[in-house]
């Protein structure tokens, strides 16, 4: 499997902006609030906005830091600017999940960030068989990120999950360790 | 989340045109013929379970996960004797799996086919809070792929690495049915 890990290295073009990935901690609290607050930025998210910086917080406290894998995505000062991570499906699927602050899409911030997760977890994670990701059918921002990295759009999930009071249509996509980083 | 398993015995569901196949629960009485398909390797092929060595062992399934499932029927011919089963299986608040086998004799006769249309056309009057009936059909299994399209099932795409079946990590196909779609 490592004899193509050099073709799944994160090259290619690259972000206005270079970022980087490293843990989260409760010092990010308020840069984690300019995008948890912003309800351009949780339309396709399970939750609502955050109203209090106590909320926040407890979202850090019991969700963030307790996770087992959760990346900041900074930009060279260090400061988030989002969040990406990887949760266990099952004993060989994880799903990719990121938020980056509304202020930062349209730059291949996301794309990159995206690529970075995929290029590394299987190496991380070798009993990982399948990476996949669940996007809102109208959230195209979200599929267009997926798709530049080299993610397969497998199929439409009709009324699979529930959003917001919802049933949704969700797109589903997998990144597997044979796949080829576009 | 599961059906309640103490409700009056289920109506026992006939399928048009009558005498072909009706559906039942499935009892401890029905070990002998359980065990024509159980024991069949050719069927147990794309099932999670290995075959069956025993008639001990086959009392023993039966007992813990036959007669303790939420949704199960025996699919039976006119005699009233089972000759497969079908199940639903929750998945969660709104999606519910339908699952089935059938002895290896029955196969190509429209009898699979038969059973899903009739557990599809009731289970939404049953469950109303089902938003989405899915199927996960491995790539290979054409047989069990062409008793959900015919019915009218949609082939939603093939999910890669998705399951790990007897040690192999397989791809599958997901299907599904809607309240809303017509059926064939």
């Amino acid at each position: 499997m490592d004899i193509d890990s050099c073709t799944r290295k994160a090259v290619s073009s690259s972000p206005s902006e270079k970022i980087h990935l490293r843990p989260m901690t409760l010092s990010d609290i308020d840069d984690f609030m300019v995008w948890a607050t912003d309800i351009n930025v949780t339309r396709f998210c399970t939750w609502e906005p955050y109203t209090s910086q106590e909320a926040g917080i407890g979202y850090i406290n019991s969700f963030v830091l307790p996770h087992p894998w959760l990346r900041a995505i900074c930009l060279d000062d260090d400061r988030a600017i989002g969040s990406i991570s990887v949760t266990p499906v099952d004993s060989i699927r994880g799903e990719i999940g990121y938020v980056i602050g509304s202020k930062y899409w349209g730059k291949g911030i996301a794309t990159e960030a995206v690529r970075l997760v995929a290029a590394e977890i299987f190496k991380e994670k070798p009993e990982m068989e399948r990476l996949e990701a669940l996007v809102d059918v109208d959230n195209i921002g979200s599929q267009k990120v997926l798709e530049k990295v080299g993610f397969v759009r497998e199929g439409v999930m009709r009324k699979f999950m529930c959003l917001k009071g919802n049933v949704r249509d969700m797109v589903m996509f997998s990144f597997l360790p044979s796949d080829s980083l576009l | 989340m599961e059906m309640d398993s103490n409700e009056t015995q289920p109506t026992v569901v006939v399928s048009s045109p009558p005498g072909r196949i009706s559906l039942r629960p499935m009892t401890l009485s029905d070990v002998d013929d359980y065990m024509v398909w159980a024991t069949d390797a050719e069927v147990a092929r794309f099932c999670s379970w290995e075959p069956c060595t025993s008639r001990e062992e086959a009392i023993k399934y039966i007992t813990d996960s036959v007669l303790t499932h939420p949704w199960l029927r025996a699919i039976c011919l006119e005699d009233d004797r089972p000759i497969g089963y079908i199940l639903i299986m929750p998945v969660d608040n709104i999606r519910k799996e339908i699952g089935y086998v059938l002895a290896r004799k029955y196969w190509g006769k429209g009898f699979a086919t038969e059973a899903v249309r009739l557990v599809t056309a009731e289970i939404f009057k049953e469950m109303p809070e089902i938003e989405r009936l899915e199927a996960l059909v491995d790539v290979d299994n054409v047989g069990s792929q062409r008793v959900l399209e015919k019915v009218g099932f949609t082939r939603e795409g093939v999910m890669r690495n998705y399951i790990i079946m007897k040690g192999s990590v397989r791809d599958m196909v997901m299907f599904s049915f809607l309240p809303s779609d017509p059926f064939k």
